[in-house]
Order: C-alpha cells, then sequence, then structure tokens
C-alpha cells in the first residue's frame, strides 16, 4: 500500500471499493490495530493515535468485523460480548451484570433474543448482529465492516442495511468494504476507490454510480503488460456439462476447453473460482453434471482419479497444498510420478525420478542448491516453479491453475507466463483463475467470469477488457456476450 | 539440510547413548552384564519389542497412533493358545446315559463301539466312582425317546445316576486292553491305532492312574493286531497287571491354519482401524483406545480369565521360534547363541525398510504424515495408505504376539501384554519418529527398543530399586526427546550471536 489518505466525518456510511488486492484489507487492519503502517499517521478528532493492537484500536472506539466472524459458537450471547472483559464480583462472573448489560446493546441492534442463547444455534446474520452489540459495547465510534453481506441472505442483509442507517443516525461512523456495488450506492454518504495500493477517486452524493465507481476502479496500463504469442486452438478438449458443485449447488455450470487455448477464470474474491477449480481436480467431487475430456466422460471423485484421465492441479495454497514443504525438490517433483514411474511392483524408480527433477530444473528455471533441497527453504517463485513441474512430468491434457502466480516475483510471474504460453502452444488446454486483471487480459484466450458461483458471461479475446470483466465479475452487467 | 541428515543425526545419537550404556555395564557389573544368557535375553527381548515398535512406527509416521498394541499382542496370543490346543480322549469311548447300580446296567449312546468280553473303564462321574468293568452283554434299548444301548457289565457301581437338564452325561466308559512285554520303555498292546504323540492312560485297580506319551509304533509280526509301543520315557513301576487306555492326540488346529487364521485376524483388525479412522472420520487415539479395552475384554472372555499356554506340545517345533538360538559358542558349562527371534527382528528390520524407503507405498506414506492435504492434492490415495499403515501395524502386533505367546507359554489375559504400546510408541519416539507424522527411520525404532530393553536390563543388574522402574525408564525417554530440540535451540542462540 502506497500513501493512501483516507477521512471520516462522524455518522457517515464511507464506502472502500477496489478491485482484489487493491489494497482495501490492508489498509482496514492498520486502521483496527492489527498490522501498524510504515509511514503516516492515523488522526482521531484531531488527536494523532498509534494502535499496536486492536485492544488500542478498541480503545479508541474503532472495531473491525472481519468476513468470518470472530464468535464463540459454543458460548452465548452474552458471553461473548463481554469475552475479556467481563464483569466480575470479588473475581467471580457475575452473569447477571452481563446479561443485563448485553440485553441493552441488543435492543440496540434490533436482535429479539436472550442473552443466554448460544451464538452456534443462531443465523449468520444473527451472528453478525451480536457481534456489532459487541462492538457497541466497547463504545464503538468506528465500525469497519469487511464485506459484511458475503455470507447473508437478502432478507439478513435487509436487517443489516436498517441497522447501518440507525447507528448513522446514533452517530457511528461506518467503514464499509464491499464489491457489491449496488449496496454500496445504496448505503454510502461518500465512496473512496483504491487501485493498487493508492487512492484512485472518490465520489460524493450523486457521484455514486455504478459506471463511475468501475471506472475508477480499473484504468491500468495493459500495455506494459508481457505480451504473449496467440497460436491458433484445436479441438474440445475438456467439456463440463451442467456441473453444480458442493459451494453453490443451486448454480449450474456449463463451458469446454479447447486443446492448446488459455482459458482465464476471473471473479471477485468469494465468487467460486477455486472451489470450481478444486471440484473439476476431484477434491470435492461435483454433486451434479458431467465432465467430458476429448469426448470420453470422466469421474472426478479424487485428485488421484484426475491425475490418471490426465487433470492437474497447481492450487492455490501452495504450502498447504500444493507441497509437501519438508520434502526435498526431487521428492516432491516425484511423488505423483512414483506410480507411473514405478520400477517391478511398487519399487520407486529413484533414478527416473531424479532424471525427471533434473529436467525440471532444467525446463523450468527452478534455483535451488541441488534436488535434495527441502522445498521450504526455496523462494516462492521456486516453490510454485516445484509444483508445476510435478505436472509436467506426467504431461497432463488439462492444466488447472488457482492463482499461479500468488506471491512471486516478477521474474518469476513472467516466466510462468511464457511456460503457460508454451505449454498451449504444445496443444495442452490451460484453465487458470486469477485475481489479477492484468493476466485475465493479458494471458487468457478467452475468460470465464465467474459471480457468486454463476458464470455471468465468456469473453473472448475481441470481446476482452476491464471495463467488461468488472461488470461480469460485480454481476451488474447482463450476460451481453456469447454462452460457452 | 538434506530432508534425511536430520533423521541421521537422531539416529547417531541415539546409537551413542546406547553404546556408552553398554559400555558403563560392562565396566560396573561386567559378570552379570556379559554373561551370555543375559546377552541372549538382551537380544530376545529387544527383537519381541522391536517388531512391536517397527510396526507402530509405520502407524506413527502416518501421523496416527495405535494404543491397542498391548491388547492385541494378548488377544493374539490367546487365540494362538486356543487354537493350537490340545486335548487327549480315549480312542474307544461313550458317554454313559444312565447308571443302574443294582442291575448292573449302564445306558450308553448306540454309537458305542463295544463288544461283550471286553474290559472298560467307568470314569468322570458326579455320584458313582471310578471302576474296571468287563461287558457282558450288550443289547439295543430306548433312552427318553431315542436310540440307546444297554450295557450289562460284571459288577455294580456304586450309585445310580441319570443324565438331566444341566449334565448331557453321567460319566464315560473307554475301552481298555491288556498290556504285555513290558520293558525299559516300550511295551506290547493288541491296539493297532496309537501314533506317535499319541498318550496312553495306565490304569491299575489299586495303584492308580499313569500318563506316557507315545515315541514310536511298530506291529510285531509275531501276532496279527499286536503292536510294539515305544515311549518318550521308561515305563519304570509299570507291568503287565496295568491295564492300558489309548488315548488319541487332538490339536484343534494345525500350525500353519492357527498361524495364518491369527494372522488375519490380526490384519482384519489393524484394517477396521484404518477404516474407522478413515471413512467414519474418528481419531486415531480414541478408535485405538477402544481396540485396547476391547481386545483386552475378549482375550479375558475367551480363556475364561484362565492362564493359557502350550505346556509342552511344541517344545521342539513351533515353540523353537521364540525360544530356540543358533548356538555360536559351547564350552561345555556355558554357551553362547543367538535367539531365533532375533532373526525375526533381522528380517523384518530389513523388509520394513524397503518398504518405507524404496517402494512407493512408503513414500506415500511418509508423503501424508508430512502433510495430508498436499499427498492428496498430488494423487496419493490417502484414505488407502492410512488403512495400510494400520494393517501393518496389526500384522507386525501379530507376528509379535505370537512369538512373546510362545517365549512366555503362559499367558495370562488380564495382564499380558500390559503397557506394551506404550513401550513400543516409546522406543519409536525414541527412535526418532515424531508423532506430528512423517518423520521416522526403522532402523532408530530398533536402536530406541535396544537402549530401552539395556535401560530395563541395567535397573535389574544394578540393584536399582524396581518400583523406580518406570521412574527411570520415563525420564530417559523425556530426556532422550528433549535433548534434541535444546540442541538445537543452543545451535541456533551460538550462530546468532
Amino acid at each position: 500500500m502506497d500513501q493512501v489518505s483516507l477521512s471520516l466525518g462522524p455518522g457517515e456510511v464511507l464506502a472502500v471499493i477496489g478491485e482484489n488486492g487493491a489494497g482495501k484489507s490492508t489498509l482496514m487492519k492498520i486502521l483496527a490495530g492489527v498490522q501498524t503502517a510504515d509511514a503516516g499517521e492515523i488522526r482521531i478528532d484531531g488527536q494523532r493515535c498509534h494502535f499496536e493492537s486492536t485492544r488500542e484500536a478498541m480503545d479508541h472506539g474503532i472495531v473491525l468485523i472481519h468476513q468470518e466472524l470472530n464468535l464463540c459458537d459454543n458460548l452465548n450471547i452474552g458471553q461473548n460480548i463481554f469475552l475479556g472483559r467481563e464483569p466480575r464480583t470479588a473475581g467471580i462472573i457475575n452473569r447477571r451484570e452481563i446479561n443485563r448489560r448485553s440485553t441493552g446493546f441488543l435492543e440496540q441492534v434490533g436482535l429479539d433474543v436472550a442473552p443466554t442463547t448460544v451464538v452456534g444455534s443462531l443465523t449468520i446474520g444473527k451472528q453478525q448482529m451480536v457481534e456489532i452489540a459487541k462492538a457497541l459495547s466497547v463504545n464503538a465510534r468506528v465500525l469497519i465492516m469487511d464485506e459484511p453481506t458475503s455470507s447473508l441472505s437478502a432478507r439478513e442483509s435487509e436487517a443489516l442495511f436498517r441497522l447501518i442507517g440507525q447507528l448513522r443516525s446514533q452517530g457511528v461512523s461506518i467503514i464499509y468494504i464491499s464489491h457489491r456495488l449496488a449496496e454500496v450506492k445504496r448505503l454510502a454518504d461518500r465512496v473512496v476507490v483504491l487501485r493498487d495500493g493508492k487512492n484512485a477517486g472518490e465520489l460524493v452524493g450523486d457521484q455514486i454510480q455504478h459506471d463511475a465507481m468501475v471506472q475508477r476502479m480499473v484504468g491500468r496500463d495493459v500495455s506494459q503488460f508481457y505480451t504473449r504469442q496467440r497460436h491458433p486452438t484445436g479441438d474440445v478438449v475438456f467439456k463440463a456439462e451442467k456441473i453444480r458443485t458442493v459451494e453453490w449447488p443451486q448454480h449450474e455450470l456449463s463451458f469446454e476447453i479447447r486443446a492448446g487455448e488459455i482459458v482465464g477464470l476471473a471473479g471477485l474474491v468469494g465468487a467460486g473460482r477455486t472451489e470450481m477449480l478444486q471440484s473439476l481436480f476431484g477434491v470435492t467431487p461435483l454433486v451434479a453434471g458431467q465432465c467430458w475430456l476429448e469426448g470420453e466422460p470422466v469421474q472426478l471423485n479424487s485428485p488421484s482419479q484426475a491425475i490418471d484421465q490426465g487433470i492437474c492441479l497447481v492450487p492455490e495454497d501452495r504450502k498447504q497444498h500444493g507441497l509437501i514443504t519438508d520434502f526435498s525438490v526431487a521428492n516432491n517433483i516425484g511423488l505423483p510420478n512414483l506410480k507411473p514411474n514405478q520400477r517391478g511392483p511398487g519399487f520407486s524408480n529413484f533414478s527416473k525420478q531424479r532424471q525427471s527433477s533434473l529436467e525440471m530444473c532444467d525446463l523450468l528455471d527452478i534455483k535451488t542448491p541441488s534436488i535434495g533441497q527441502l522445498v521450504k527453504f526455496l523462494s516462492g517463485g521456486n516453490q510454485q516453479k516445484v509444483v508445476i513441474g510435478k505436472w509436467l512430468a506426467q504431461d497432463p491434457k488439462i492444466l488447472l491453475l488457482d492463482e499461479p502466480t500468488r506471491g512471486i516475483d516478477i521474474g518469476a510471474k513472467e516466466q510462468i507466463y511464457k511456460l503457460m504460453e508454451q505449454l498451449a502452444s504444445r496443444s495442452m488446454a490451460i484453465l487458470f483463475a486469477s485475481s489479477e486483471m492484468e493476466e485475465i487480459l493479458g494471458l487468457a484466450d478467452r475468460v470465464i467470469v465467474l459471480h457468486e458461483g454463476q458464470i455471468t458471461g465468456v469473453l473472448d479475446h475481441q470481446q476482452l477488457s476491464e471495463q467488461a470483466v468488472m461488470q461480469l465479475a460485480t454481476g451488474t452487467a447482463t450476460d451481453h456476450s456469447m454462452k460457452a | 539440510m538434506s530432508e534425511n541428515l536430520t533423521g541421521l543425526v537422531k539416529i547417531i545419537g541415539i546409537s551413542i547413548l546406547l553404546v556408552l550404556l553398554w559400555a558403563f555395564l560392562a565396566y560396573q557389573v561386567p559378570e552379570n552384564f556379559l554373561k551370555p544368557n543375559n546377552i541372549e535375553n538382551l537380544l530376545r527381548r529387544t527383537a519381541l519389542f522391536g517388531i512391536l515398535g517397527i510396526g507402530v512406527s509405520f502407524v506413527i509416521i502416518s501421523s496416527g497412533i495405535d494404543l491397542s498394541i498391548g491388547s492385541l499382542v494378548c488377544f493374539i496370543a490367546c487365540l494362538l493358545a486356543l487354537f493350537l490346543s490340545v486335548s487327549y480322549n480315549p480312542y474307544v469311548s461313550t458317554d454313559v446315559l444312565e447308571i443302574k447300580a443294582a442291575d448292573k446296567k449302564l445306558i450308553v449312546n448306540p454309537d458305542a463301539n463295544f463288544s461283550p468280553g471286553q474290559t472298560v473303564r467307568y470314569y468322570g462321574g458326579r455320584r458313582a466312582r471310578n471302576a474296571m468293568l468287563t461287558i457282558t452283554a450288550i443289547q439295543p434299548t430306548e433312552y427318553e425317546g431315542r436310540q440307546a444301548s444297554e450295557i450289562l457289565v460284571d459288577q455294580a457301581l456304586t450309585r445310580d445316576d441319570k443324565t438331566d437338564s444341566g449334565n448331557r452325561s453321567v460319566g464315560k466308559i473307554a475301552a481298555m486292553y491288556p498290556i504285555s512285554a513290558v520293558s525299559g520303555d516300550h511295551l506290547n498292546i493288541p491296539f493297532g491305532q496309537l501314533t506317535p504323540r499319541d498318550r496312553v492312560w495306565f490304569v491299575h485297580p489299586e495303584r492308580g492312574l499313569k500318563e506316557k506319551t507315545v515315541a514310536a509304533v511298530e506291529p510285531t509280526g509275531s501276532t496279527p493286531g499286536l503292536n510294539r509301543v515305544t515311549f518318550t520315557e521308561s515305563l519304570d513301576g509299570i507291568d503287565a497287571t496295568y491295564i492300558a487306555i489309548p488315548l488319541a492326540r487332538k490339536q484343534k488346529m494345525s500350525v500353519p491354519v492357527a498361524i495364518l487364521s491369527v494372522l488375519l485376524i490380526a490384519l482384519g483388525l489393524g484394517m477396521i482401524h484404518g477404516v474407522l479412522i478413515t471413512k467414519l472420520k474418528q481419531q486415531p487415539f480414541v478408535v485405538t483406545l477402544c481396540g485396547l479395552l476391547i481386545y483386552r475384554g475378549l482375550s479375558r472372555w475367551l480363556s475364561n480369565d484362565q492362564t493359557l499356554g502350550f505346556g509342552n506340545e511344541f517344545e521342539g517345533s513351533l515353540g523353537l521360534l521364540a525360544t530356540g538360538r543358533l548356538v555360536l559358542w559351547d564350552s561345555g558349562g556355558s554357551s553362547f547363541g543367538i535367539p531365533y527371534s532375533f532373526f525375526f527382528l533381522l528380517l523384518l528390520t530389513v523388509a520394513a525398510i524397503i518398504f518405507l524407503n524404496f517402494t512407493i507405498w512408503g513414500r506415500y506414506i511418509l508423503a501424508l504424515g508430512r502433510n495430508e492435504e498436499a499427498a492428496r492434492y498430488s494423487g496419493v490415495n490417502t484414505g488407502r495408505m492410512t488403512i495400510l499403515a494400520y494393517i501393518l501395524c496389526a500384522v507386525l502386533t501379530g507376528i509379535g504376539g505370537i512369538l512373546f505367546a510362545l517365549d512366555a507359554n503362559s499367558i495370562a489375559p488380564s495382564s499380558f501384554g500390559n503397557f506394551f504400546e506404550l513401550y513400543a510408541i516409546a522406543a519409536a519416539v525414541l527412535g526418532g519418529c515424531s508423532l506430528r507424522g512423517g518423520e521416522g527411520s526403522i532402523i532408530g525404532v530398533v536402536v530406541g527398543t535396544a537402549l530401552m530393553q539395556t535401560l530395563y536390563n541395567s535397573i535389574v543388574l544394578l540393584k536399582i530399586p524396581d518400583e523406580l522402574e518406570y521412574a527411570i525408564i520415563g525420564a530417559v525417554i523425556l530426556i532422550g526427546v528433549t535433548s534434541d530440540e535444546v540442541i538445537r535451540m543452543i545451535a541456533s542462540r551460538i550462530k546468532r550471536e
């Protein structure tokens, strides 16, 4: 984040918007004392403040309500509200006092539930109300809400909006972060747009219009980005027909990928990209629908099944899913290839493993002192190359990549782009999800845009523009493109 | 640092500790520690516990735990003893259904293969005393609505008796045969079915009963049907006035079938553990804790809580696996040999090393122990591999159970194998297995077991009060497992300064 400024008046609802990775979360974490800023200052009523912890921020009346709620499911509402600050008489928790005071805060947020109700039994919407009641209990003057409606139903969201209106009239200021531009338009008094960690404009009152917001969120110079060679694509290799994932079972997804084609999967955080890729890889099997590989129906009930059929995934979470970080480079690259390379019944072929690891280090330019080096000592970019190397030895028919360049440096990024392009030119089909708009625009032959688990559109290379993708991704544009 | 180096350092460390302990004992109590008998014992105990340690290390490497080992050892031992139980029953005998003392009549089952003039022994009754009888006549009759035989004998039994709901028989009669030409360890008997390892009761009206084991049988040639029987011991005190009852040896199962059965049962139990853990998502600790309780209870129930054993039935055969040794040196008074069970350990160690390090399944188990999710994302069927780890553990426990049973030859179902799981886990941890999973070496486990057994041995030899046994072993394990972390912390502090 680079020199972001922000002001907030009493009783004001300020929306902060921006693309994935624009710096919204970082900014909020700094305001709430989760992180500290390298430079700059925070002033409250003109007083300079410095927060080392969320506790200090809270003492100044700033409370962050996380996207993932921070409540203890097993405790009741009152216990949650006063967790860590329990009123005590002679060292013993005074339950009656907790309940009496909690009832007041619950009334304030309009939640008609006894304070002795166990939090786990409440709906997500009501739990959020409890979070807000908890914030009020520390006399919050500024409430920061990070994607508060992401897991709420329409009616619950409606209740939240009413509460926000009410809090505003009580003089509580609210910083509201959301991808849902319609909500922003409805709630916000003022909108601050962030882009690439910088302020990218501010909209007040009537200026808060959908197009104006999108325009300020995008608008980057794409020409500087890596430019790739385009190749004609071949026949359809992979086809998904009316598939439904566990995460979004209400939406059917259908699309196809051709040989040599690089298809981008765009969408905002939580749009269901990772879930879709994991389902195609058999991690969380599909609940309905059928996939076809080279015209043959395929069963995708486990990763090993997917791999056997030539579908490989470079997962989003490298350290958790992609690598065994305490294993060497050779053993990581070798792991999925042990079975195909086995010598005799079940015996590992170490010479083959060594050979293919060396080949991969060479091909992918993996910088490691030796193939015996533990992967945890490699840089992020080299680790990612090891993950890709695992699969290249298999020569998959379709390679799925989930955020392939997350957390790696520019040089390694370019190498990965070049590699994807080379693989496509050898007629491998590639489907990659990315939150970086420039990757989507610069790399993909075609882009599938997801919004809340639904394909809102498919854009081919000619139709591709940041504006078009953002409109589909925010779910505000109607589908003006061809269906897959 | 390469991935094998840390493990290697651990093994070297613990090996040095072991050698130091040996040197200390050899210096301190040389005559006791270096006694061939003591070394043999140490090797045997290391072998038996080492097999359990190797088994549990597979489970620990897969980041699980198995607490059921001790109970499973006991369960397998009890099953083996029951499967190999041997009984001796008269070749020609039948149940008596009713005794009519005054009439000199016995009602017996109709399948009885007796004939008039034959001498029989009545025994095992509730009321009537044992007696030798001569059959005078046999005729068919009916007893409580079914076919039976009525036997008339030459003398009256002491009391009347009759079967009832509690007792299906009121004693037995068994055919008796006269013996002749008794000398040394052999005699002649007019009975053709005896085979080696059968037994014979020698009954005398006044002098009571003696039991001898048959060594060999051959026809005399002179009289048809007359056989010359040689016994395993001399027939001192037995003469022609005794009458013989030949007993058939019956073993419930043959040795290979019994061993295969118990190993298959162990395999099945391991599979159940694995399935409960992977498919039904139960915690390994809980599943195997329940196993610990269940197998112990089943053992006590199957054996009626009676101590089981093999007697001397398998002394020269199966029992050698546990008690036999390869004699390396024999100087009349003392001798030294390597116990056969130690060769078992070597064999299993080599097999386990090959499995863990050179097969794809071993690599899969290591991988899933380190990071189960990443292993799954790499195409490893993590569920199946976890089940495999529990099966390997249970089968090795089964092998260990067989050897422990043969070695002890006395299996008290309520205490046999108690704490063995903890010894095995402790040895694995000492040997470098991490309970977090993914780390461990077979050699380390074997060295760890040897260290534990040497410790145990030294407590005995150094005359440390044996009440302190557990305290000392516990303390040494604790020092062993924390030392490398402490060394690492000190090393990194030195590096920083």
